[in-house]
């Protein structure tokens, strides 16, 4: 079976140690995390985690079980990148020469970024996208030797269908 | 449920322990335990605490003495060192699914972190090998988290949980009130039976020419022994054990045929490969147990029952997994079930069994030669008890033999280290046994390798007069290592020769009497001498250096491979 990008999303008991046997999970069977997100839902006192991996279908069905055995965690599934919406936020530090070498269109028409904060020295940049789409920016700026530094989030994913279920299954569960 | 104003955190714990109806526990004492140990001695006459010699010795004791009676077994360590000493237990608890609670002190809560004395972060180390562990560091924490404790240790897939408890949580006043705890809403202890899939099943096996079912020790947990002997009965269908669901149906049940895996029986083995159902009850399909994935039971269709989904397709694909408790669903299945006469299957198993017979079973039980074997050791002493006792054993060769040749009549009469095989584990999970069982006769077979990983536990056994049958295999080999470099890597025996003390002249230093045999004249006396009086006992008996266990299926080898001699 080949390797792929699955997004893993886990709904846990807000308590300290989840995300440490969250991680042991994949530690376990040497897989790399390639991002991780962990963030409140909609109802209080529950987390969700938003993990990317990549490996086999088989393999993150596995872990998905394992996961889900975890005591605090309420539920755990996969999907593969298509079947989520998800987006990316990255920033960048730019060279400030930017303002004045007529490269600016590129940030504001091109990759559709917004400046954050601008001095002489240097430019703060934010982009929201897709992976690809914030990577290509990070190369063309690197490429005109403009990028100082670079950072993104994680995956921050919201799922196409069912997810509402599962949603109001747990605010029923949380006596919401 | 009670309650009570102004205690202590570890008044707290104490009566938290009690209104769990605990009376047993294993420890041993340190400086980020003393307030425990202080509150332990004014309820010495409620709570039985055992000083073992060792925390490892604690903790397989509690593991022992959870497999013995089925309860919840606890052990009590102190920081640092002491809690690190668990670590093995703990993991072994794990992958035998084991309920323990494992109690450990802590430095004050506002020294975590500061590497303060005996400061080892236990709950990191433990978290891949528990089920669940939780840090106190208030005292009104203490009585909510030892409900969870004891309801996730037993409950669902049972396994081990720890409580690391900082010394100012034993030491600060809270208000008590008991509320046992009875559901966690992101846990689902025992899942609705899905009807649709028995049913599906049921079928299935009425259809079936030659299902054999495969057994482990989740029928033990489940409590459905006698459940599974109904569904064999109705259905007249052939049963095989692994080596951790041993003594769940007696060893002379007509249709119970042997144990399966790397030194199971030829049968169940063998005809794991032409049964055209198999139906594997609570036991997860171990590598030991199916050799070679990619040849095992590819001919037959198989139905999985197993209380933990993450079993369910993992190591074995399977044409219906019922997730259930095992009670649940054979109670649900055996009204359904149709007998068939199945002459020409069982004839099969006969047939295999006469083969093993001939070819390993009478030369290890009833050897020839002059050198006293394993196999005759334990025929000898399990005509003996009349298969009544309960067996513990150590790993290694003394520990398949042990499962080979030994007998049961009940349930939870069979204690071993199946999972992670760990040598050392024999002796203490024996003397929990015995504490727990005190009524039963407790046998451990060990090894002259494994007995010295914890040998000091003679010194619990002294101290609490625990009246352990200690039966020393001496081959002066680490023998099953021995084993695998004869046949595996050319006879270069790298460094598993040992040269052993006295352990008949140790265990009288420990006030245990004991005698050394080398012949099969002086065994037949030492074994009547050992059971002789209730007391413990050592038996040290000289066997053959470099005897092997046969059959013996080669890791990786397809399950039907099977050795039969060097
Ligand atoms: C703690 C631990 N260390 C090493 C091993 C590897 N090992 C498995 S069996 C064995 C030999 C056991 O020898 P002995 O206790 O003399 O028993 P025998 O096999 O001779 O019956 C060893 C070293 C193990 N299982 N556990």
């Amino acid at each position: 079976m080949e390797n792929k990008e699955y997004i893993i999303s886990v709904f846990s008991e807000n308590q300290t140690g989840v995300l440490n046997r969250i991680t042991a999970v994949f530690l376990r069977r040497k897989i790399n995390i390639e991002s991780l997100k962990v963030s409140e839902t909609s109802i209080k006192g529950i987390s969700m985690f938003t993990i990317v991996a990549s490996t086999t279908e088989e393999t993150v069905g596995h872990v998905v079980r394992h996961i889900e055995k975890i005591v605090d965690v309420i539920r755990a599934e996969y999907q593969t990148a298509d079947e989520m919406i998800t987006q990316e936020i990255a920033l960048y530090k730019i060279d400030s020469s930017i303002l004045k070498n007529g490269k600016l269109d590129l940030v504001t028409r091109k990759y559709n970024a917004r400046i954050v904060e601008a001095n002489r020295e240097y430019t703060v940049v934010e982009m929201t996208g897709y992976r690809k789409e914030t990577e290509a920016f990070r190369d063309e700026l690197e490429e005109l030797g403009l990028l100082m530094q670079y950072t993104r989030s994680g995956t921050v994913a919201l799922h196409r269908d069912s997810m509402e279920e599962t949603l109001n299954g747990l605010r029923s569960s949380a006596g919401e | 449920m009670s309650q009570l104003k102004n205690i202590t955190g570890v008044e707290a714990l104490i009566d938290s322990l009690l209104e769990e109806h605990i009376d047993t526990i294993f420890g041993y004492p340190g400086g980020q335990v003393l307030p425990i140990y202080d509150g332990l001695y004014k309820v010495s006459d409620r709570l039985t605490h055992v000083l073992a010699r060792h925390e490892q010795g604690a903790v397989h004791a509690a593991q022992g003495y959870a497999r013995a009676t089925g309860k919840v077994g606890v052990c009590i360590a102190t920081s640092g060192p002491g809690a690190t000493n668990l670590i093995t237990g703990i993991t072994d608890a794990m992958i035998d699914s084991t309920p323990l609670v494992c109690i450990t002190g802590q430095v004050p809560a506002g020294l975590l972190g500061s590497d303060a004395f005996q400061e080892a972060d236990i709950i990191s180390m433990t978290m891949p090998v528990t089920k669940w562990n939780f840090q106190v560091t208030s005292a009104a924490e203490i009585p909510t988290a030892i409900a969870k404790a004891f309801y996730i240790a037993k409950s669902g897939r049972p396994g081990p949980v720890l409580i690391d408890i900082t010394k100012n949580a034993q030491v600060e006043t809270t208000d008590f009130e008991y509320v046992p705890c009875t559901g966690i809403r992101s846990y689902i202890v025992k899942p609705p039976l899905n009807t649709d899939l028995t049913g599906l099943a049921v079928d299935m096996i009425n259809r079936a020419e030659r299902p054999l079912i495969v057994f482990g020790q989740g029928v033990k947990l489940s409590g459905a022994e006698s459940l599974l002997i109904d569904f064999a009965e109705k259905g007249n269908i052939p049963m095989a054990s692994t080596l951790m669901g041993l003594s769940c149906v007696p060893s002379d049940h007509p249709l119970y045929m042997g144990m399966l895996g790397m030194h199971g029986n030829v049968a169940p083995n063998v005809l794991t490969q032409e049964a055209d159902v198999l139906i594997a009850i609570g036991m997860r399909f171990s590598d030991r147990v199916t050799g070679d994935l990619k040849t095992y039971a590819k001919q037959a269709k198989v139905i999985h029952i197993d209380i933990d989904p993450s079993e369910i397709n993992k190591n074995v694909r399977v044409q219906v997994g019922i997730h259930a408790d095992v009670s649940d669903a054979l109670n649900e299945m055996i009204p359904g079930l149709v007998r068939a006469g199945r002459e020409e299957w069982f004839a099969k198993f006969r047939q295999k069994f006469e083969e093993e017979y001939g070819s390993v079973i009478e030369r290890d039980v009833e050897p020839t030669g002059e050198a006293l074997t394993m196999g005759e050791v334990v025929r000898n002493i399990a005509r003996r008890v009349d298969g009544r006792a309960v067996v513990v054993t150590d790993v290694g060769q003394q520990q398949m033999i042990a499962a080979r040749y030994s007998y049961f009549r009940s349930t939870r009469s069979f204690i071993t280290s199946g999972g992670l095989g760990t040598m050392g584990y024999g002796l203490p999970a024996a003397v929990g046994a015995k504490v727990g069982v005190p009524d039963r006769q407790v046998v451990l077979y060990t090894g002259d390798g494994g007995f010295q990983m914890t040998l000091q536990e003679m010194g619990t056994m002294m101290q609490y007069g625990i009246g352990v049958k200690i039966v020393v295999l001496n081959n002066e080999f680490l023998g099953m290592v021995r084993q695998w470099q004869q046949l595996f890597f050319g006879r270069r025996y790298s460094h598993t020769e040992m040269k052993n003390p006295d352990f008949v002249g140790i265990a009288r230093a420990y006030g245990i009497p004991g005698r050394r045999v080398q012949t099969r004249e002086e065994l037949e006396a030492a074994i009547g001498e050992m059971f002789a009086d209730d007391g413990a006992y050592l038996l040290e008996v000289a066997v053959e250096k470099e005897g092997n266990v046969f059959p013996m299926v080669p890791a990786g080898a397809s399950i039907s491979d099977l050795l039969f001699n060097e």
